[in-house]
């Protein structure tokens, strides 16, 4: 019952809010209702940066610009047609969402595609609001009825009207308070709805590790500009609503000290709750009104900010992280399922099966060469003209001492890096230019030497996502999750989140990610590591089996698990290739045995 | 839940607010106290109680006692709005005192419009406001460039370079010294309007030494101002060329700027602490006793002062506090004899006649009243706004070009 | 165009761009050495300039009254770290909301303590010719003090113990730690050193810039983007782009107007983040 509560706590108290708001609306005091209009529309423009922010993963400080952007445009449209034709909102608002999502989406391509740093995204997007501080301040053009007259602002904006026609008067403080609240309602369990459907688990996905959900096969910049676009659609219907209740816009809704406050209502509320924002900015709100009135002798600033250290200190997760953090405490654990895990047995009968079948849908395997492949950083060469065919029949092993380059290979192969020099194919397609993500629908699977799992989420939606990225289907996502994770022996643990999983499950729980892929190529960066003997050979068993039915290539450490893998071994040496063969050859070697040791002539 | 918990800091914050007793005449004031503006919010403010309290001293308006209901905008052009709506819809004010800059003021014009209640502006601004129910009782940019220009000229010459910050104040002031300037014969060799964050003023120095002025025009706000006095003085050009400005000074940057920069810099305000009258000597003594003498009082505060006084001579004409007939009677010519001299309200334009002065600062972060113009006319908002005649317009207007 | 105008433009160029690097230097060390942005960075500069204006309202000369603003800033600078920084690192961005809100504290109780209106200490009132033009001399010397800044700060991490095991606890943050350095000492202290920096420019510059508790506002906003457009490297980067873009906007503001200098400013800034995503100096080599 209260597990149920708990799960539905998103929908079901922000009903009981929106609905007690609307039934009160009308026996509020008008100016309270007034003024707490505001803080709704600021709940808003807080959801904004909470789906791109708490979600996204992306602290976005130009919400305020979309927002002002988004008021003024929807202003300029309501002054040309609501005066005469009534309906302010219908004018204003749809306007306004476009526009906001046109200019998010814009700024979001530069940002994503140039694959900006986390940091600098963060300081390119506040560059764009003071952009736009410095040069509204003297912007003035007459569009229609409208006249924006720099820092003087867009006067005459008409308040929210309903009625039709040049008789339709606007409507009064409760009213208008209650419009905006349920327009803020609909724009919540929209976005709550989005942010819980494919799209939505996907941005979480790139919040969590983004490297992972690309290997996944997603266009993960494509998900993060459709992403900021809506975030700034948002912003701009917030705008609007803002213009239409303040019936006057000037360039200081462009300021520092308003893209800076947007943080603090998603940080209040609880960052990544949807739904926290609204309580942030209506907490805010109130305590700047009451001590704005004097109170405090108008000490706002100092409280405001002394709140944001102490916030960001001690409530880091906000009002409702903090309330949701208690109630778990109530609820049992599901991650205690992570202590009860088996071991993993895999059945090769039920893994032939299944690799059969990805076969059958994802055609034949495909072979993986490199032709002079070059990298280098700086004066470091850690991929130096390596040319080597993978087919598939028999799996690869990549050895080699530290720093040889192995790794940097793999990276190199798989897109993360990108090669100076040389080709790199699958089959006979070119693919040293194309995206990882394109890679991967081209038929590459990887897995990283650290376990990628997302962590917050249970381990069948870790592999649900990883099916969905193929499959794209529902239903079908559904099955081959549940096979993997049946062959997994992960049953007990489905709804255990990642993080709880030891690192050995992590790693089995990663290259079950990589099987839901049915990729034509595997390649594995260390797969063994943290892995227990028993587990090792699990693996070994694994890594035959799918060598049988696909492309193969395994970066190792461990002499006695590339033994038991049976397959081609070849050396690298600082960035190139040293030695090739079965490995009782090899090591029997002198030249190989030197550079392991690190002595000799080949050092 | 997140909707209750507001409806409780909603309760906390009306049980708060709402204590004021109902026998009194309520007025609004909306200033910044905190933020980067108190510099003139604080006074401003300071003036509105000062002359609440002389009003009721001399026994209210219409016998009833004057009560402020007073706002914090926090220099948030967002609060300005917030709070004119509450005065309306829930304090039932009677009159509303409020602003500094030009866009506070449109952001709240509208809303005491719409509701009918007479709203005064108190700061010097670029002019052109034209709206039944605003009063302003600052001088408007023409009213004191007109006057200074001339003066400029003829004490400096006829070479002058316009140095104006980048928004309505700066570019219509700029409109009117070059329109000025053409009147005079004089001519405008070059001009630069800055951004508001600027502080580095070597472009702009660079580029009035390259026109080769008599005189330089300085209005650059605030701590921009003193800062390129500063570097203007330091560059050795303060000797060679004039500098005159229309609010230097207005926030004290008299103050700021050191005695050597400082020193001969000429300004024109309806209002310096040094004028010489009874109402002045009167005024400033109230000041000092409730305020000290740590600040010299701006021009703000003296066009709050008045405001106060107008809107209280008017009601006491009216006998009520109505806002019609108020309204009339604040068309009727009022006179208030000010701290700055006598001044008339223009029934058409709402604009204050006033007397214009001209001062150079002094060695000791003062000002020296140098020439005084009696009874200047706000030109400009006669010309383009009678509201005797036209009671419907509400507009901001700009002189074209 | 005159000769002399273009070496006017030229040298108040410079200094423009050295002035902003003055301001930025503070920041860019604590963000080199330890990751953190510092939104307050600015009010550290404002608490600098009053600090260093007290000290000579009291009747201090004004060259004693910097040593006085940079110790104030350090010791308020270390207080912040112990009390704040500390207990958030690793987590940028809520370092940066933190230090925001600190940044609200300290200008508003600037506001409280010194009002917004405070006498200025002046200019020296020197100058020189460069044909018809006279510029200041305070303005342009700031080219020099920039360069002896960037060379203390160079020699201070090159030269000195706490340098060495600052470069290290950076660079090799597992090794440091086990060849016994205490990591948190050292960034307590570059933190001290990032702010008494800051502290430095509010006071060096205060004859330019006079102090009002929103001083520091333009300046940090620059700064951030200075620091971030420059990269990890963030010493030799922040010069070269404290150079590049406020000696740009300088110029760009001389011959056009001081909007279309910030417009520059802030479009050039888009334009490098854009070909550089993590920096300038993402690739180089060097580390400081």
């Amino acid at each position: 019952m209260f597990e149920k509560l708990h799960n539905n706590a998103g929908l079901i108290f922000p009903l009981i809010a929106a609905g007690a708001a609307l039934a009160f609306s009308g026996s509020l005091d008008p100016y309270l209702a007034f003024v707490a209009t505001s803080w709704v529309i600021f709940g808003l423009l807080g959801l904004s940066l909470d789906v791109i922010w708490g979600r996204g993963g992306f602290l976005s400080l130009a919400q305020t610009a979309f927002y002002g952007l988004g008021g003024y445009f929807g202003a300029v449209v309501a002054i040309n047609f609501a005066p005469s034709l009534g309906l302010s909102l219908l004018w204003a608002l749809p306007s306004a969402f476009v526009f906001g999502a046109l200019i998010a989406a814009a700024l979001g391509y530069l940002i994503f595609f140039s694959r900006m740093g986390e940091l600098q995204s963060t300081i390119l997007s506040y560059t764009f609001t003071l952009l736009l501080w410095s040069v509204t301040q003297t912007f003035k053009i007459d569009i229609g009825a409208a006249v924006i007259g720099g820092d003087n602002g867009l006067s005459n904006i008409p308040g929210i009207i309903l009625g039709v026609g040049e008789e339709a008067k606007k409507l009064k403080p409760n009213a208008a308070f209650a419009c905006v609240v349920f327009i803020s309602a609909v724009v919540y369990f929209f976005t709550r709805w989005l942010m819980r459907s494919n799209f939505g688990k996907i941005v979480d996905c790139i919040r969590i590790d983004i490297e992972k959900t690309e290997l996944l096969g997603y266009d993960i910049r494509k998900f993060q500009v459709l992403n900021f676009a809506y975030s700034g659609a948002v912003a701009g219907l917030a705008g609007a609503l803002f213009a239409l209740w303040a019936n006057y816009l000037n360039p200081s809704i462009f300021s520092v000290q308003e893209a800076l406050l947007v943080p603090i209502y998603v940080l209040v509320g609880g960052l990544g709750t949807l739904a926290g924002p609204f309580l942030g900015a209506l907490i805010i709100g109130a305590l700047s009104f009451w001590l704005g009135g004097g109170a405090a002798g108008g000490q706002t600033t100092l409280i405001l900010g002394a709140v944001l250290i102490l916030l960001v200190m001690f409530l880091h997760n906000g009002f409702l992280g903090a309330l949701d953090n208690l109630w778990r405490r109530f609820l049992p654990d599901p991650n205690d399922a992570a202590r009860d895990a088996g071991a993993v047995k895999i059945d090769t009968d039920v893994l032939d099966q299944i690799l059969t079948e990805a076969a059958k849908q994802a055609g034949p395997a495909k072979s993986l060469s490199t032709d002079e492949a070059f990298k280098k950083f700086g004066g470091v060469i850690p991929v130096n003209r390596v040319s080597r065919e993978f087919t598939p029949g028999k799996p690869y092993s990549l050895i080699g001492p530290n720093g040889a380059g192995k790794s940097s290979f793999l990276k190199t192969c798989v897109g993360i890096y990108r090669p100076e020099g040389g080709t790199i194919r699958l089959d006979q397609d070119d693919i040293t230019r194309t995206q990882i993500f394109d890679r991967v629908h081209k038929g590459m699977g990887v897995k990283n030497q650290k376990p990628q799992a997302f962590g917050d989420n249970t381990v069948f939606d870790n592999l649900w996502i990883a099916a969905f990225a193929r499959t794209k289907d529902k239903a079908a996502a559904d099955e081959t999750a549940t096979r993997i994770l049946t062959m997994l022996g992960m049953e007990g643990q489905k709804a255990v989140q990642a993080s709880a999983l030891s690192h050995g499950q992590q790693q089995w729980l990663d290259i079950g990610m990589v099987l839901c892929l049915a990729p034509r190529v595997v390649l594995l960066d260390e797969p063994a590591a943290g892995m227990t003997n028993e587990e090792t050979r699990e693996l070994s068993l694994l890594v035959r089996t799918l060598a049988k039915h696909t492309t193969v290539v395994v970066v190792e450490h461990d002499m006695e698990f590339v033994r038991t893998l049976e397959g081609h071994v070849t050396v690298l040496h600082q960035g190139k290739l040293f030695a090739e063969g079965d490995i009782d050859t090899l090591r029997a070697n002198d030249a190989v045995l030197d550079i392991y040791l690190g002595r000799g002539e080949h050092v | 839940m997140n909707k209750t918990l507001g409806a409780l800091c909603m309760t906390a914050a009306l049980s708060i607010t709402s204590t004021t007793a109902s026998a009194d005449v309520k007025i609004g004031a909306i200033f910044d106290l905190t933020g980067g503006l108190n510099i003139y919010g604080i006074q401003q403010d300071n003036a509105l109680d000062l002359a609440v309290a002389s009003i009721n001293a001399a026994g209210g308006v219409n016998g009833e006692n004057v009560v402020v209901v007073g706002y914090d905008a926090q220099s948030e052009l967002s609060k300005y709005t917030q709070f004119a709506q509450t005065a309306v819809l829930r304090d039932g004010i009677a009159a509303m005192f409020a602003g500094l800059t030009s866009s506070s003021r449109e952001a709240i014009r509208p809303i005491f419009r719409e509701a009918n209640i007479p709203y005064f502006y108190s700061s010097l601004y670029e002019g052109g406001a034209c709206d039944k129910q605003t009063f302003v009782t600052g001088s408007s940019a023409s009213q004191q460039l007109s006057v200074l220009m001339d003066w400029a000229v003829e004490n400096y010459g006829p070479r002058i370079y316009i140095m104006a910050p980048d928004y309505n104040f700066g570019t219509i002031s700029g409109h009117w010294i070059h329109e000025y300037a053409e009147q005079l014969g004089a001519e405008v060799v070059g001009e630069d309007y800055l951004a508001l964050s600027v502080t580095d003023y070597a472009p702009t120095i660079q580029k009035i030494q390259a026109s080769n002025p008599d005189v330089v025009v300085a209005l650059p706000v605030g701590a921009a101002q003193t800062g390129f006095l500063e570097q203007f003085a330091a560059a050795g050009l303060k000797d060679s060329i004039g500098v005159v400005s229309t609010n230097y000074g207005s926030g004290n940057q008299q103050v700021v700027v050191s005695p050597l920069a400082g020193e001969g810099l000429v300004s024109a305000m309806g209002y310096f602490p040094s004028v010489e009258s009874d109402a002045n000597a009167e005024f400033l003594a109230a000041w000092e006793e409730a305020y000290g003498t740590d600040t010299p009082v701006v021009a703000g505060a003296v066009d709050v002062w008045n405001a106060v006084h107008l809107w209280a001579a008017a009601a006491n004409k009216a006998g009520t506090t109505d806002a019609d007939d108020v309204i009339a009677a604040l068309e009727s010519g009022l006179t208030f004899e000010a701290p700055n001299g006598t001044v008339t309200l223009e029934p058409g334009s709402h604009h204050l006649r006033q007397d214009i002065y001209i001062a150079r600062g002094d060695a000791n972060n003062g000002f020296e009243i140098i020439a005084t113009f009696e009874d200047s006319e706000p030109t400009y908002e006669n010309e383009v706004c009678n509201l005797i005649d036209n009671p419907d317009v509400a507009e901001h207007f700009t002189p074209e070009g | 165009m005159e000769l002399d105008f273009l070496a006017t433009v030229l040298l108040s160029s410079l200094s423009s761009a050295s002035i902003l690097l003055i301001a930025t230097l503070g920041l860019a060390v604590v963000y080199g050495l330890m990751g953190v942005i510092n939104l307050a960075h600015g009010e550290f500069l404002m608490v600098g300039a009053y600090s260093a204006l007290t000290a000579t309202q009291i009747g201090l000369p004004y060259p004693l009254a910097i040593p006085i603003a940079v110790a104030m800033t350090m010791l308020i600078g270390a207080i912040v770290e112990l009390l704040i920084i500390r207990k958030l690192y690793g987590r940028l961005f809520d370092t940066m909301l933190a230090t925001w809100g600190l940044g609200m504290v300290f200008n508003q109780l600037a506001v409280l303590i010194f009002g917004t209106v405070s006498p200025g200490i002046g200019m020296p009132q020197w100058n020189f010719q460069i044909g018809d033009y006279s510029l200041a001399v305070y303005p342009i010397a700031m080219i020099f003090v920039a360069a002896v800044m960037l060379a203390f700060v160079y020699f201070l991490m090159t030269h000195t113990v706490y340098g060495m095991k600052a470069r290290a606890s950076i660079q090799e943050p597992q090794m440091a730690q086990a060849i016994g350095i205490d990591s948190s000492r050292v960034n307590t202290m570059t933190f001290a050193i990032g702010s008494g920096l800051a502290g430095f420019a509010g006071a060096i510059l205060l004859p330019i810039i006079p102090a009002t508790p929103s001083m520091g506002l333009f300046f940090a906003v620059k700064g951030f983007l200075t620091v971030v457009v420059a990269g990890p490297v963030a010493l030799t980067g922040s010069a070269i782009t404290a150079l590049g873009l406020g000696g740009g906007a300088s110029v760009t503001a001389s011959f056009m107007t001081s909007v279309i200098g910030d417009v520059f400013f802030f479009l050039m800034t888009a334009f490098l983040l854009w070909l550089y995503p993590l920096g300038i100096s993402a690739k180089w080599r060097r580390k400081l």
